[in-house]
């Protein structure tokens, strides 16, 4: 059971599902989706939000495999590990979902206006509502609190106007038990409401709005479709400002001890995207310190700069109204300077609160909360809740941003998986189908269903006239209408239909194919035929919708789009899927700690893996950390005794691969060992090359003997060194060494909190220790912020430098003493620092992979050298190659925990694969013919994934080679189809015989039949 | 290969000014894999002419075919069905080949070259191509580590690089790259800069243009 259905609890499900267990999805609300589904564009990408958490929900509705549960409590669970019973109350939607077809009829006549949360509260919806176009299930409810029926007795409109029946003020809740054997617990947060911070005056003054309300103002399909205008007076906002943690890092107003860990980020991209808005925009972000930790974020920071987005470090105390709407700023600027500015609006930069009803949730399942109210986890097991079998992922454990939300959904996964292992596939469902029958020599025999969509397409275009219209088009045998081609009655119609009239195409003219071609291929497949046979025509969203006041012109418009929709059927050819078998093997390449655990816990999930490790230790950096909060050198001693003694895992020391091929399921790589090559062939492959302590030029590093790395600090802590423990000793650390800097620019996450981890180690240990840390921004996003709060109430002085006001300066001093020199940012002079100890926080360098991983495993390197994901934001743990995954440091700086992760992140996307009996190749993908190829590479050139290749001719070696796009590989995007200068390939299903049919049909009406 | 340029489009417009039915001939050679005359291509110019003509309110019949090679007459004997239906102009898109085999097979045709052909060279990536020989007729790259100093320094000089070579580009553009620096930076890199500062006589051009056009004659090829 997967409890909440945003990004973390969809990702869960759908790598759950796809391993071989059933899922129950629950959800508090009407519809899956979340946050990420309110959110405009995303960071570092400037995605489009929906557009891409859109195709998931879909994957997610139409998954044989999970059960959603919307508008369901969780109210106790029984049991333990393996043998859960859950109690849920399903609350009532008093809709219908099987007869509500989201016409949106009773939402237009309901006379119940209410604040629309969805969209922050900045516009007002009905009682009875969708929550947003994209919805799933795209089903409408009432809301029993709002709904003036439900209240008062009184209104029922909705009823009356509901041209399904689907409205039934008699539903009512209902308790059931479900059985499951592990829970995945994925319920998000709670925006910050800033009401209690008074001095932002956030409920009093309409032109202080929230980041979460900005985005829906930015959002398309928002309040305001896209313009960015103030609520007060609807103007557009040509000067705004971002204030920084709202709700974070702020004891004393939110008693929020934390930082938010995202805010940052969405803040500089809600900068970024108003300025592409309104070019001419000023924006300002007010900021204690900007945490752009993550991949890419330090780029984008420094785009965002040089896109003249203003950045001040101030925390404003004072906001004043103007009579106008604007807002007037006073705060102390870095110099110390009091300073005003007004704005035109001010965003507040909210951070997460765990939600409202977390310690209800928490308490049904029997699982402790942390002091800050969230979930609580261990460093070192980060997604396991204090009971076993229930699991916890994304911001319900600790604020975090929708990548690593997604790597904890998939490990998640991956643990909820483990424990039922031996339960994987059956409680799952298949389909089965009859034998297709072979049309391929019939001439086309075209059924036509024309939908009525209850009266949202009736009401505008005349069916009748469109249905006699058609039944005289070419190659159509029978056409005819239905009120719903989408009730499972239709279904039943269409495929009697296909038997008794013997039909070989069929084409359906109502709603989207985004939502409904799945549909109604399953209804050809269930009738025999091929499920390609099949072409939808809308007539809904792209013409009673949009040209509802003009219905003759769309009663026409219809006849065109079906005219073309038959078109294109009659040429419609059988495609088949073929079963391709696969290698139930796993190659993981690298044993440090992501190596490790991902070797580990996907033979603990039953399938055997080759561990590849070039050196002769295992390990990686691991041995080498020492850790205030965790005992790092024992876990990873624990790890490699776990990893050595599975026998399904088979370890390869001093060994590196030399080339691979092939293709998901079906991997050959050659290896090289002390005892010469050998091929290893595997399913899939989990590239996990690390990195490592960047080594310095610069402040005396490898010149004066105390002068250390973070690294060489953990080595004296963990060996309790006596060097540490002297009187009077003063330690100093540089951050940022190095790093953020042009020559290498990112940010490497970690050393901020390892310094001030070392630093309060230090301080334990001779707790008389004078200790500086020279930094520029302090990143220790989460919970480590707790750290620099202990750090600073400890005595630890944090001395704030920046790359324009000069970087420190050391030099080496009389007794052994080194002599640091910087600038002051209170007392604007500077100071001059004698320290017996300097410790240089230097960052993660990438192993070089140019050579070992990227030539052999084809994959694509930042400009930073680390590997790049198949999807920043929802793919953070695949590559672009299906059937390759990667984890640790290779994918970018991180610590221990999000390694963890990430590595078990990848058993679960492994798993997914490997769980398979056979991977299914074909169908809507580009086909070469050979003999029209020129050998001219533009393919080979022109995919976006690297799927074609120039091979030989297969019956004669002699003739010229052409291109070849392995269909297990080929992912249908059409783009080398468009560029081939020889029009030698073929887009299946979009051939250009097909759709230059399709759009003369639409373009020239042709009446008669041939003869 | 051949790298050609389509023409601006006025200017095979006019080629075709008052005509009624034309035809275009692309080629499966070089300018299909330098993406100016392929199918693909030919479809485009054949649409683009098309529009144009509905636009303007002409009557106008295009006709496509694309030939495996326009440079060996037996493709080009593979027109003469289609040729013999009349057209009142045959375009070419080949290199300058293509159009002269065409006027030398069908003399009563009114052929056009559509294509301009701008160099011999290869794709750097998809869609950039850079010209790497100028058919000397005397090769002589490995002197130079494996460059071309005749088709890739502007002054084609032989003992380089000349005054105007500054920070690797050409004192003509910032966009070309000086050859002389990449071939001294490349035998810098290999240690073995001696080995490149012989200065190198004069060059046999015979072989080059300036002997008039040229004909290869192999004996023991023809019969």
């Amino acid at each position: 059971m997967v409890i909440g259905g945003g990004i973390a609890g969809i990702q869960s499900a759908l790598d759950l599902a796809e391993m071989g267990f059933f899922v129950y999805m629950v959800e508090k609300g009407p519809a899956i989706g979340g946050r990420m589904a309110q959110l405009d564009k995303t960071f570092p990408t400037n995605d489009c939000s929906i557009c891409m958490i859109s195709p998931k929900l879909n994957d997610v509705g139409g998954h044989i495999n999970i059960e959603i549960l919307t508008l369901t409590d969780v109210l106790g669970v029984k049991g333990k590990e393996g043998d859960f019973e859950v109690k849920l109350r399903k609350n009532p939607r008093y809709i219908d979902m099987s007869k509500c077809i989201a016409c949106g009829e009773c939402a237009t006549k309901c006379p119940k206006k209410v604040s629309n949360y969805f969209n922050e509260g900045v516009d007002t919806r009905k009682a009875v509502y969708v929550e947003y176009a994209q919805a799933v299930p795209l089903k409408f409810s009432i809301n029993d609190k709002e709904c003036i029926y439900l209240t008062k007795g009184k209104c029922g409109n909705c009823k009356k106007v509901c041209p399904a029946n689907a409205v039934n003020y008699e539903d009512k809740a209902e308790e059931v038990t479900l059985k499951v054997g592990s829970v995945v617990v994925a319920s998000g947060f709670d925006v910050f409401d800033p009401t209690v911070a008074e001095t932002y005056r956030y409920s009093q003054w309409p032109n202080v709005i929230t980041a979460m309300e900005y985005e829906r103002i930015l959002s398309a399909s928002g309040p305001f479709q896209g313009h960015l205008i103030r609520p007060s007076d609807h103007k557009e906002p040509k000067k705004i400002a971002w204030l920084q943690c709202v709700g974070s890092r702020d004891v004393n107003r939110c008693d929020k001890r934390y930082c938010s860990a995202v805010c940052c980020m969405y803040a500089i991209k809600e900068a970024v995207i108003s300025k592409e808005h309104a070019s001419d925009l000023e924006a300002s972000v007010f900021y204690m310190d900007i945490r752009t930790y993550g991949k890419d974020f330090e780029k984008y920071y420094n785009r965002a700069i040089d896109a003249g987005v203003k950045f001040i470090r101030s925390r404003v105390h004072t906001l004043t109204p103007e009579p106008n709407g604007d807002v007037t700023l006073e705060y102390i600027d870095d110099l110390g300077e009091r300073q005003s500015e007004t704005f035109e609006l001010i965003v507040l930069s909210v951070g997460m609160t765990p939600r409202a009803n977390l310690p209800r949730l928490a308490e049904s399942l029997d699982i402790d909360l942390n002091e800050e109210g969230f979930i609580q986890t261990q460093p070192l097991t980060p997604i396991n809740s204090t009971r076993p079998g229930v699991f916890a992922c994304g911001a319900v454990n600790e604020p975090k941003d929708i990548p690593t939300t997604v790597m904890e959904a998939s490990a998640a996964a991956e643990a909820a998986g483990r424990v039922i292992a031996e339960a994987r596939g059956t409680m799952t469902k298949t389909r089965e189908y009859p034998p297709e029958r072979d049309v391929k020599d019939e001439a086309p025999r075209i059924g036509v269903f024309i939908c009525h969509c209850g009266i949202n397409i009736a009401s505008v275009i005349d069916i009748e006239d469109v249905v006699n219209y058609c039944k005289d088009l070419p190659f159509v045998e029978l056409c005819t209408n239905t009120l719903f081609a989408c009730s499972a009655d239709s279904l039943g119609k269409i495929k009697d239909a296909i038997l008794e009239h013997k039909l070989n195409r069929l084409v359906v003219a109502s709603c989207t194919p985004r939502t409904h071609e799945p549909m109604f291929r399953e209804a050809l497949a269930q009738a025999g035929l091929n499920k390609y046979l099949f072409e939808m025509a809308n007539i809904r969203d792209q013409d009673s919708w949009v040209h509802q006041k003009e219905p003759a012109k769309a009663t026409q418009k219809a006849k065109d789009l079906v005219r073309g929709a038959v078109a294109k059927a009659a040429l419609l050819e059988q495609m088949y899927q073929t079963r391709m078998g696969l290698t139930k093997e796993a190659l993981v390449v690298g044993a440090g700690a992501a190596g490790l655990n991902s070797a580990l816990s996907i033979a603990q999930l039953g399938y055997p893996v080759h561990l590849l490790e070039k050196t002769d230790v295992l390990g990686g950096n691991g041995p080498k950390i020492f850790s205030r909060e965790k005992d790092v050198r024992g876990y990873v001693a624990k790890l490699i005794k776990d990893v050595e003694s599975h026998p399904l895992i088979k370890i390869y020391k001093n060994t590196v691969p030399k080339s691979s091929h092939g293709f998901v399921g079906n991997f050959e790589t050659k290896c090289l060992g002390p005892e010469g090559e050998f091929s290893i062939s595997h399913g899939v492959t989990v590239l996990c090359a690390g990195g490592h302590a960047h080594k310095p030029n610069s402040y005396l590093y490898g010149e004066n003997p105390n002068v250390l790395l973070s690294l060489d600090m953990d080595e004296l802590l963990a060996t309790n060194s006596e060097a540490i423990k002297k009187p009077g000793q003063t330690f100093a650390f540089i951050q940022c060494v190095e790093s953020r800097e042009p020559e290498r620019p990112y940010c490497s996450k970690i050393c901020c909190t390892h310094s001030i981890e070392s630093a309060l180690t230090i301080l334990d240990r001779n707790p008389e220790a004078t200790i500086y840390i020279l930094c520029r921004d302090v990143r220790t996003y989460g919970f480590r912020e707790k750290l620099y709060q202990e750090a600073r109430s400890r005595g630890v002085r944090f001395i704030k430098y920046c790359l324009d006001c000069g970087k420190p300066e050391v030099t080496a001093g009389p007794n052994g003493k080194l002599h640091i020199t910087i600038k002051d940012h209170v007392l604007n002079r500077p100071v001059l620092i004698e320290a017996d100890c300097l410790t240089l926080a230097t960052g993660v360098d990438p192993t070089p992979m140019r050579e070992e991983i990227v030539e052999v495993f084809k994959g694509q390197l930042s400009a930073e050298g680390f590997l790049f994901e198949a999807h920043m934001k929802l793919r953070p743990v695949d590559l672009a190659t299906d059937g390759q995954f990667l984890a640790g440091l290779a994918h970018y700086p991180k610590p221990l925990e999000e390694t963890i992760v990430q590595a078990k992140a990848s058993a679960a996307r492994v798993a997914t694969i490997l769980s398979k009996e056979y991977i299914m190749v074909g169908g809507v993908i580009a086909v070469v013919d050979p003999e029209k190829c020129a050998v001219c590479c533009t393919c080979v050139r022109a995919c976006p994934v690297q799927v074609p290749k120039i091979v030989r001719n297969e019956t004669d070696p002699a003739l010229r080679g052409h291109a070849f796009m392995e269909p297990a590989m080929c992912h249908g995007c059409g783009v080398c189809v468009s560029e081939c200068p020889g029009k030698a390939i073929k887009f299946q299903f979009f051939t250009d015989e097909q759709l230059l049919a399709k759009v003369e049909a639409m373009i020239v009406e042709k009446k008669a039949k041939p003869a | 290969m051949i790298i050609c340029e389509r023409k601006p489009i006025d200017e095979i417009k006019s080629f075709i000014a008052g005509k009624k039915k034309v035809l275009l001939v692309g080629c499966r050679g070089c300018v299909t894999v330098c993406n100016a005359g392929g199918t693909k291509e030919v479809e485009i110019l054949a649409a683009l002419l098309r529009l144009d003509a509905q636009k303007d309110g002409n009557e106008l019949t295009v006709d496509e075919f694309t030939l495996e090679r326009q440079c060996d007459p037996e493709y080009i004997d593979e027109l003469a069905d289609l040729v013999g239906k009349g057209y009142d102009a045959i375009l070419s898109m080949a290199c300058s080949v293509g159009p002269q085999f065409l006027s030398r097979r069908y003399p009563k045709e009114q052929i056009y070259p559509s294509l301009n052909t701008c160099f011999i060279g290869g794709a750097l990536a998809h869609g950039i191509w850079t010209e790497h020989c100028q058919a000397c007729g005397n090769c002589v790259i490995h002197l130079y580590g494996g460059m071309c100093p005749v088709s890739r320094c502007s002054k084609s000089i032989m003992n380089g690089p000349c005054g105007g070579s500054s920070n690797g580009v050409c004192e003509i553009s910032k966009e070309v790259e000086c050859v002389w620096h990449l071939i001294a930076s490349k035998y810098m890199d290999e240690g073995r800069l001696s080995e490149f500062a012989p200065i190198q006589p004069i060059k046999d051009w015979t072989k080059s243009r300036d002997g008039g056009p040229r004909k290869i004659v192999r004996e023991e090829l023809v019969k």
